[in-house]
């Protein structure tokens, strides 16, 4: 059998050849497709074709109704917006929990780390890689849809497209700048976790489980949202709430100074102390820095907002995450024993 | 300049672990071809073989690669360096064609290039057919090719094989060893390690023997198996007389099986049985070099090595 085989003689290799900078490009490479299905029976490619049609989805919705709506009163609903659609879907948690187990766990079940260090590769070129490439398809799956949706609106707009691109042009760096910062995060953390198991449904149900407890807590800690207050309540006309006085109904003034009308005399006021507990929220975490990177602050509506230096405490438990999930990897994958 | 540099140069080279020394003062020059890097379990290959890829540290001493001073350089020495390692190693879930081009690109070849080598080693290594299945459904003699052709799609200069033939059985093993033994003409050396010493007497034309990590013997097969060869005499009824007076001038003679055998008989040893011959007055039928293997030599050298000073270096 072989026989034939060797009439064909052998041919030294004479081109090109890189080094470091190469072999990490290389693996970068072999992980993105090994994630995305690519070379792999059709199986593999569901779930990143799936994410990524649910993913779009909301922009294509989005689109086609501003089409439809666009010489109507209805025009100017404002079905989703950008800063609204970073991180909007909870399939891309579910994809960091079956993807990152899958492009690191398998090298260490099946013994293949000690070829890929037989290669001109350093221990952190393997760590860059297969972060890298977990942040590049969760950049994407991110980055994709905001295109389709800015694309979209652009050519439908009634201003024109040129004019819609003058006024939403902060977008161009706010959306690529909080996706970054939140495929970093997730790609980061997700193979970290990976990293501590040979087995995929143990990293996976870890990640989940992680992503679940810690947002479940967060929420317990920052309590319900909404209490029943009646604080100083009469009719319009005796109520002074900024120039809305007069009409129906009776004018509800709660501690704050907020006003609400109300046919009753029982209304609902959100009076919520400010709460860090969000910071314990791992999944969510990424999405204040996403509303630091669009507003500048915590968002109005998050139990954060009002905190002293809440952005900042953001902040730096995000780069805590993030470091530590790279020194585990670092150790994990230190090529040379000493 | 570094192709003309030794296949491996160590000086003093030591690897201890907390319980064990692995590789002790270990001094060799290995000339490039086809090595065999013989010892038992526990003998310190591997041990040798991670240090020579710089993925193990040395505790002291020196280490050169083709020419590549492995502490100054491991990623150098690794791009020259195929490696296929003893244990199951493969992505099972990938094709044989997937993984080998893979690993070549991973090696710093251009994707394409990869893919093309990839081909060209798999034809080589007898898996042109089966190089779109799935490895996860290959036999052992077809994972062991595989093994054997990502070490080989870049072009190295030296293939570091640690027990190649593990769990072939007779006809993979010698196909696997015909693949070894043909790499010395395309230019590739070979360092093979295997506790096998049949497998190098085939193929290899140098040997380093490695005992409890340290040298045994080193040199050319040929020149190990010549002067560590046994004499045969052939001197008709008169044996045990030729027996004791060979004795007496010191040589291991011994009566086996109706002839007279002289054991590590060298140049002077012959000049010797020629003297007392013709003292004697015995007629002399045959006089032979007996076929030793390598186990002999490493039994006779490892036992010498473990006893007081005096053996081998």
């Amino acid at each position: 059998m072989t026989g034939a085989v060797y009439d064909r003689g052998y041919r030294p290799y004479e081109g090109a050849r890189g080094g470091q900078a190469a072999a990490r490009a290389a693996l970068w490479r072999a992980t993105v497709r090994r994630a995305l299905g690519l070379r792999r029976p059709w199986r593999q490619k569901v779930a990143p074709f799936v994410l990524l049609a649910i993913v779009t989805v909301p922009a294509v919705v989005n689109v086609g109704v501003k089409y439809l709506t666009r010489n109507t009163a209805a025009s100017d609903i404002e079905f989703i917006t950008y800063r609204d659609y970073v991180g909007v879907s909870n399939a891309l948690l579910v994809f960091v929990a079956l993807t990152a187990p899958d492009i690191i766990c398998p090298d260490r079940r099946q013994r293949v780390l000690p070829l890929v260090f037989s290669r001109p590769l350093r221990g952190l070129d393997y760590v860059a890689a297969k972060v890298g490439a977990m942040a590049a398809i969760l950049f994407a799956f991110s980055f994709l849809p905001q295109v389709v949706l800015f694309v979209g609106q652009m050519l439908v707009s009634t201003d024109g497209a040129l004019t819609y691109l003058r006024d939403n042009a902060e977008v161009l760096w706010q959306v690529p700048a909080a996706v970054a910062l939140l495929a970093l995060y997730y790609a980061v953390i997700g193979v970290a976790i990976a990293s501590l198991t040979t087995r995929r449904i143990i990293a996976g149900a870890s990640i989940i489980g992680l992503f679940l407890v810690t947002s479940i807590t967060s929420a317990v800690l920052v309590g319900p949202r909404e209490e029943v207050e009646t604080v100083r309540v009469g009719p319009p006309a005796e109520v002074d709430d900024g120039g809305t006085a007069g009409g129906d109904g009776f004018v509800v003034v709660s501690p704050d100074g907020t006003s609400q009308r109300t046919e009753g005399l029982v209304v609902r006021v959100d009076r919520r102390d400010p709460s860090a507990a969000p910071l314990l929220n791992v999944a969510g975490l990424p999405l204040i820095l996403r509303d630091l990177v669009f507003l500048g602050h915590v968002h109005p509506s998050h139990p954060m907002s009002g905190l002293d230096g809440g952005g900042a405490m953001a902040v730096g438990v995000y780069v805590l995450w993030v470091a530590a999930g790279l020194v585990v990897l670092a150790r994990r994958y230190h090529e040379v024993e000493r | 300049m570094t192709a003309a540099a030794p296949l491996l140069r160590t000086r003093r080279l030591t690897k201890r672990y907390p319980e064990v020394t692995a590789v002790d003062g270990l001094d060799v020059e290995v000339p490039r071809g086809r090595v065999g890097l013989v010892g038992a379990n526990g003998a310190g290959k591997t041990t040798l073989f991670r240090m020579m890829l710089g993925l193990s540290l040395p505790t002291e001493g020196e280490l050169e690669v083709v020419g590549v001073d492995v502490a100054r350089d491991p990623l150098g020495v690794r791009s020259r360096v195929g490696f296929m390692p003893e244990h199951e190693c493969l992505p099972l879930d990938q094709t044989a064609a997937d993984v080998v081009a893979t690993f070549g690109e991973l090696s710093g070849l251009p994707p394409r290039a990869a893919r093309q080598r990839a081909s060209d080693v798999l034809d080589l290594v007898g898996l042109d057919e089966a190089r779109f299945r799935p490895v996860g459904g290959f036999s052992t003699g077809m994972r062991q090719r595989t093994k054997l052709a990502q070490a080989l799609v870049a072009d190295p200069e030296l293939v570091l094989l640690d027990e190649p033939t593990a769990g072939l059985d007779p006809m993979g093993r010698e196909e696997m060893l015909a693949l070894v033994a043909r790499l010395g003409s395309f230019g590739i050396s070979v360092l093979l390690a295997t506790h096998l010493l049949d497998d190098v007497q085939q193929v290899c034309d140098h040997v380093v023997m490695l005992d409890a990590g340290r040298l045994v013997v080193e040199g050319a097969t040929g020149a190990l198996l010549e002067t560590t060869g046994t004499l045969v005499l052939d001197v008709g009824p008169d044996r045990a007389a030729l027996v004791a007076a060979l004795v007496a001038r010191g040589l291991a003679a011994a009566e086996v099986g109706g002839l007279v055998e002289v054991r590590d008989a060298g140049d002077d040893a012959l000049d010797v049985v020629r003297d007392v011959v013709a003292d004697l007055g015995l007629p002399l039928h045959r006089m032979t070099s007996g076929l030793t293997s390598l186990d002999e030599v490493f039994l006779t050298r490892a036992g010498s090595a473990a006893g007081p000073p005096g053996g081998p270096a």
